[in-house]
């Protein structure tokens, strides 16, 4: 055998060995990256939970459990969880206390609209900080459903000009800063916002939205964020609904709104149930757009993280953190277990067939057309509304139209210092990063769910623990990647690693960004027959052929929903980038947002605006040239 | 072809304390060119012995070896088997042809052919040509199953696996692609291993059969020697209708044996001298009115009409009986059976 | 080709490099004596006007062999160099500017006393009594020069409101839900209005009067951004704390005067100096006293403060400020702030107690 033949063999042996373990090395690859830019920089944060002077202690959740400041009432239960009988009898006297009323009420001021209004008088119970931050949560859960499910709908069920243009651009408030978000808020919703200008054309107004319910515009400002996440959920689930199921049950005489319910929820009802939880989660961790909108008596649990983590005091940031990672690990878990539950086999092959929207004048006046019509002004309202305030609010000043925001950019670019921000480079930047996101987060996001979907129990168990970067306090992460990976981790010898720059703010995105992935790709995942795996694989497949011949284009929908998530997310990230960015020229366009906002917030809402425009170009453009998936 | 053994196998689920026991020491023995069936009721571990044997999961303990050769570290891919899953398993996003076509790119086909070639061959074998273009969703159910097997047998497999290929299809369909399935594995002479629930499919279709329960073989032997020779109670009972009784062995003259079962005493061949207490089998069929041996009297329930014959469900010392009669008895009957048609149980 | 056109000429590739590496201790390259690092926060660098630029420029054309090198305050401003300090980590910075009293109290609670910078000499400062006393910040070890101050102020709609003339106006029923201010926790015109207070009412009295103008239907907002930006710029509201420039942007971006309206309550106004320190590491101290003494020249005075839209930190003599400025910004009669000795070992306690009041529970 000559050299030359040797090197073949080996090379084909080494190739088949890499075949026959792609899986298990992409795992490897992903647990390294996971330790690396998750677990170490959470650990080096959480672990000042458990410690004091060096020792061990568990005095930090004791102080945090027992005080009435974080958990109201129910401190007292921690304190002393013996005194049974002390609590039952506080219970019931709150009980006895509770009254609910039916009256009529003229919620919007100024309007004589008059609405039944159910009041549940309850005596005061103190809920403390972590009661506040779950009720607003669960308020933001059922509004950003309530708002999401709708838009699924219509975007599933109905053909209409630009469907596929307004479904790749509902990613777009996914990437807007939380105080772009707020200021499009403001200027939308103001007492001298957009939506007052235009009431006061029709002779009404002007109304002050926001002061009389700032906990509602919070929560659609929640909204505004989550249930365009709900519906793309519910979208991709509702386009891979088999048409046959449902003819079945028509055939076997069920009517229309049972067949739906029986047949179509069922199979939505994970994908629902999956935006819920995200939304939860999310906005149980809400940071800026609480206090941005409702101020600080609607402050949340992450405000105080943020506040001990700045005061140094970070045994009582990591206690909160903690508390707040186990609750939403906790509801995962739940979830996920309800998930596996579902798990059918059903081959998405017929997908249903959209009607047109207004296929004529008579049908544009049936009930169902004028109520999606009416769901089209709130929507235009609550999502289109604060993002063409901001546009606005880019090209206007105390005069008038301006462009002058514009002309800073642009002098900017031509002759901004190296040292100053730039905007091309943070349009490169982004959209670089968002695409290096992609290549990794995707393969990350795909392993996980491969490995986990039929693993049973432990799957579900490491399937929670995947979902760990979106259950830790932002916050927490932010300070974590600063100590544990800017700083370096100290090893033996006098080295220390370090991580930073363009390679470690693409790995965090990635972080960031896999557990949408893998959301999007495991239900469809777990659909799937297992027969046609192992058939693959009995006729001579790799496990990776298998994969990639079968599974993955089965579940394609999965990937590219999960994919324009990842990029999204990698666009719109900002507590990350900044700390990896800082010193270096890896900026983004939320960071030249950030950094261009100044006593003037002009420059700032113009960047954002072309951080908008670049995201919806981009995510236009890749659905048009994106073919058959649609993002 | 092949020759499969699987020695001592095993397979647990879960931990060593807690956790399932899918299959206990299973030992089996399938010759080149057999068509071999597993059949047992749901659970008994028959998928699990098929999934051990494709290399879908690990045995605990024990091996599977195919010509002699262990196949512990053999992945499924590497394993020449073919397999039809009772789903099928067809990718919906390939066309029929695709579908047939897919192992042809990890297998080359037999020589002098092309992959077209083989899969429009295979077409043609089991009935679909000209269909190649298709989408299976497109198919019915008996094509898809057709398809299945197709696709299973295109790169020539030392060994065809298939897990209730029938069980989604109704009576008539499966009937007629059983008699296809047959042709088409004499034809090739691949070795098969079938599995089923179904035991009248399994004797009508094996060369050798494998009945098994709660995770065991309880006997191998042919279908002739299974239905007429049960070993155990449990194959007894399972293998067509049986009327099993146990009774005391009162006394022996050679493998003769007087036995009292209740209030009767009867006449038993082939006991086995180390017991005292025998099971033994009686078909219904061989209940006769007309026997002059081994007369008792049931209590009669109930009676089915079924054409040629009348089956009849009734009492006898306290225990239920089935017998096959000609017409509908009125009042209690009196059967009888000649002591060579009765059959011994190995255990009690 | 300069740097950054050779970085985007190759594009990507190398936008890319440079992610893990692996450094042993004392790797760190020494700065070279001709390179001042200054630490400055985001606004000073990257905003419409910012004073960075002119300063560099200026710096350098006064000190032709020396490079005057920005360095953006990372987000977690002055921690991020208490946490280094703290590891023994080395600080290549060699100057700040933009130090807070409080951030001096926030060091020495967390590092050895009179920690992280060099105390000032004043005798290798030619400018150091040009500085106005009353910016005086009180260290006791002397770390810190002020460059320029702020004054927190109320702004106001003439058109819906009176000026409010003291703080018990701003619990007065003519002001109810009228007011918007800043979480103290989070923003630093927030947390000067709270000091405002606590020196108008004592450590025993402001948090009642923060109870009183709760019921009067006080709303806290995140930030200056928030409140200003959004709130205010929407009219949600007719008054909001903020700075005595306000009319300086009101003339340049064409709003109404009568929504820029400024008030001085008790005529006073909270002053927020920002300073400059040399870093305990600085390998350059020389020149960061030369760089001193340049901020606190007639010229980089008048520059910063229109830049910054901040007032100079000099006795008026040694600074000419455009009429223009003097005209729209506003000088309170009476200035008040709170020095290191008040803030030391309470400040964190104050805005504690402050945010528990008032935040859901």
């Amino acid at each position: 055998m000559s050299l030359s033949d040797r090197v073949t063999v080996d090379r084909s042996r080494l190739s088949a060995w890499l075949e026959r373990h792609a899986l298990q090395l992409t795992a490897l690859v992903t647990a390294a990256i996971l330790v690396v830019m998750l677990y170490v920089p959470v650990g080096v944060v959480f672990v000042n939970a458990v410690l004091e002077e060096g020792g061990l202690t568990l005095g930090h959740f004791a102080d945090v459990l027992t005080d009435p400041f974080y958990f109201g009432a129910v401190a007292d239960v921690f304190a002393d969880p013996l005194a049974i009988g002390t609590h039952l009898g506080s219970l019931a006297a709150w009980l006895g206390a509770v009254s609910i009323t039916l009256s009529l009420e003229y919620p919007l001021p100024g309007i004589g609209l008059p609405v039944p209004w159910l009041a549940v008088e309850t005596p005061g119970v103190r809920t403390g900080l972590f009661g506040f931050t779950a009720y607003q949560a669960a308020l933001s859960t059922v509004a950003s459903v309530a708002l999401g499910l709708p838009a699924a709908y219509v975007l599933a069920n109905y053909e209409f000009y630009g469907r596929r243009t307004l479904r790749s651009l509902t990613i777009l408030p996914f990437v807007l800063p939380g105080i772009m978000v707020a200021v499009g808020f403001y200027a939308m919703f103001g007492r001298g916002g957009t939506l007052n200008s235009i009431l006061g054309v029709v002779g009404f107004g002007p109304f002050a939205f926001i002061e009389t319910y700032p906990l509602a515009i919070v929560i659609l400002a929640h909204a505004f964020y989550n249930a365009p996440l709900v519906a793309r959920l519910t979208v991709a689930a509702w386009e891979s609904v088999d048409v046959r199921t449902v003819e079945t049950a028509r055939s076997l005489g069920a009517s229309k709104r049972r067949a739906f319910r029986d047949v179509v929820v069922p199979q939505l009802a994970p994908a629902v149930l999956t935006g819920a939880l995200l939304t939860f989660i999310f906005t149980f961790m809400t940071f800026p757009i609480v206090l941005a909108l409702g101020g600080l008596q609607l402050a949340t649990v992450e405000v105080w993280i943020y506040d001990r983590i700045q005061r140094l005091e970070y045994a009582e940031a990591a206690t909160l953190a903690i508390l707040e990672t186990i609750l939403s690990l906790g509801l995962t878990y739940a979830y996920l277990r309800y998930e596996s539950a579902q798990a059918g086999f059903s081959q998405a092959a017929s997908r249903p067939a959209r009607e047109p929207l207004y296929p004529d004048f008579r049908t544009a006046l049936s009930p169902r057309r004028l109520a999606i019509f009416a769901y089209g002004i709130i929507a235009l309202v609550v999502f289109v509304g604060p993002m063409v305030s901001l546009v606005i609010g880019s090209v206007t000043d105390g005069s008038g139209l301006t462009l002058r925001n514009y002309a800073f950019l642009l002098e900017r670019q031509l002759e901004g210092a190296s040292f100053q921000t730039l905007p091309l480079p943070a349009i490169r930047n982004s959209l670089l990063f968002g695409a290096a996101t992609l290549v990794i987060a995707v393969p990350m996001g795909v392993v996980l769910s491969v490995l986990t979907v039929r693993a049973g129990r432990s799957g579900t168990v490491i399937d929670t623990l995947g979902m760990l970067p979106l259950a830790v306090s932002g916050v927490v992460f932010g300070i974590g990647l600063l100590q544990g990976l800017v700083f370096g981790i100290s090893l033996p010898g006098g080295w220390r690693l370090q991580v930073t720059g363009a390679i470690a703010i693409v790995i965090a995105h990635a972080v960031a960004a896999y557990p949408f992935v893998t959301r999007n790709v495991s239900p469809l995942l777990a659909n799937l027959d297992p027969a046609m795996v192992e058939s693959a694989r009995a006729l001579g497949a790799s496990r990776l052929r298998a994969l990639l011949d079968i599974e993955l284009p089965l579940v394609a929908n999965g990937i590219v929903a999960g994919a324009a998530f990842a990029f999204a997310i990698s666009i719109g990230e900002f507590s990350s980038t900044v700390i990896l960015a800082s010193g270096s020229e890896s900026y983004t366009m939320p960071v030249a947002v950030e950094r261009y906002l100044g006593r003037r917030s002009g420059p700032a809402i113009a960047m954002g605006t072309l951080l908008l425009i670049v995201t919806a170009a981009s995510f236009v453009v890749i659905d048009r040239v994106g073919g058959r998936s649609e993002l | 072809m092949t020759d499969l053994r699987l020695e001592g196998v095993s397979k647990r689920y879960g931990t060593d304390t807690g956790g399932t026991t899918a299959l206990r020491d299973v030992d089996l023995t399938v010759r080149d060119g057999e068509f071999f069936t597993l059949v047992g009721p749901s659970g008994c571990g028959k998928t699990t012995t098929l999934r051990t044997i494709a290399g879908f999961e690990e045995p605990t303990t024990g091996t599977v070896s195919f010509d002699g050769q262990p196949m512990a570290e053999v992945p499924p891919e590497e394993r020449d088997v073919g397999v039809v899953f009772q789903s099928y398993g067809l990718f919906p996003h390939m066309s029929v042809a695709e579908n047939v076509g897919y192992g042809l790119q990890f297998r080359d086909p037999p020589t002098g052919l092309t992959v077209d070639e083989r899969v429009a061959d295979l077409l043609e074998l089991v009935d679909l040509e000209g269909m190649g273009e298709r989408n299976p969703d497109q198919l019915s159910g008996g094509q898809q199953q057709r398809v299945a097997l197709a696709r299973a047998l295109a790169p020539e497999p030392d060994l065809l696996l298939l897990d209730e290929p029938m069980s989604a299809l109704d009576a008539r369909l499966r009937e007629s692609l059983r008699r296809q399935l047959t042709r088409i594995q004499s034809t090739l002479g691949v070795t098969t291993v079938y599995i089923t629930h179904d035991q009248q499919e399994a004797l009508a279709i094996s060369d050798r059969l494998a009945v098994m329960s709660d995770g065991q073989v309880e006997q191998v032997a042919t279908p002739q020697e299974i239905y007429r020779e049960p070993k155990t109670r449990f194959v007894a009972e399972f293998i067509g209708e049986n009327n099993v009784f146990d009774g005391t062995v009162l006394a022996r003259d050679g493998d003769r044996a007087q036995v009292t079962v209740g209030e009767t005493t009867l006449e038993l061949t082939g006991v086995p001298d180390s017991t005292d207490r025998v099971s033994f089998c009686v078909r219904p069929a061989t209940l006769s009115r007309t026997a002059d041996t081994n007369r008792f009297s049931v209590a009669i329930e109930t009676s089915e009409f079924r054409g040629e014959t009348v089956r009849t469900y009734g009492q006898w010392n306290g225990m239920p009986i089935i017998l096959q009669l000609t017409a509908v008895p009125e009042g209690d009957v009196t059967v009888g059976f000649d002591p060579d048609d009765a059959h011994v149980l190995d255990s009690v | 080709m300069n740097r950054r056109t050779f970085v985007g000429a190759i594009g990507g590739g190398a936008v890319l490099g440079g992610a893990g590496c692996l450094t042993q201790d004392g790797d760190s390259d020494d700065a070279d004596d001709g390179t001042l690092t200054v630490v400055t926060y985001e606004s000073m660098i990257d905003e419409e006007s910012a004073a960075g630029p002119w300063l560099k420029d200026a710096f350098e054309d006064e000190h032709p062999d020396v490079e005057l090198e920005w360095e953006l305050l990372p987000d977690q401003g002055i921690n991020y160099y208490i946490e280094r300090a703290d590891q023994d980590m080395a600080i290549d910075a060699d100057v700040y500017l933009g130090l807070n009293v409080d951030d001096l109290v926030s060091i020495d609670d967390n590092l050895a006393d009179g920690g992280l910078f060099q105390a000032l000499d004043g005798d290798r400062l030619d400018r150091a009594d040009r500085v106005r006393s009353d910016l005086d910040m009180g260290d006791p070890h002397d770390r810190v020069l002020p460059y320029d101050t702020g004054y927190i102020s109320l702004v106001y709609d003439e058109t819906e409101v009176d000026e409010p003339e003291t703080f018990d106006d701003l619990i007065d029923p003519e002001y109810e839900n009228a007011l918007l201010a800043q979480n103290a926790q989070r923003s630093d015109p927030g947390q000067a209005f709270l000091l405002w207070t606590i020196d108008a009412f004592g450590e025993d009295g402001y948090l009642d009067y923060w109870q009183d103008l709760d019921d009067n239907g006080i709303r806290i907002l995140d930030d200056w951004t928030e409140s200003y930006s959004g709130a205010y710029m929407e009219e949600e509201r007719p008054m909001v704390v903020s700075y005595s420039t306000d009319q300086v942007f009101a003339n340049e971006f064409g709003y109404d005067f009568a929504r820029h309206q400024v008030a001085f309550l008790s005529d006073q106004g909270y002053a927020n100096p920002e300073g400059m320190g040399i870093f305990d590491d600085a390998t350059n101290a020389d020149l960061a006293y030369d760089f001193f003494d340049f901020v606190l020249s007639n010229a980089a005075q008048a520059e910063i403060a229109q830049r910054n839209v901040q007032f100079p930190a000099v006795e008026d003599e040694y600074v000419d400020l455009d009429e223009e400025f003097d005209e729209y910004a506003h000088v309170p009669p009476e200035t008040v702030s709170l020095g290191y000795d008040q803030l030391q070992g309470n400040l964190d306690r104050w805005v504690d107690d402050w945010a528990r009041e008032f935040a859901s529970q």
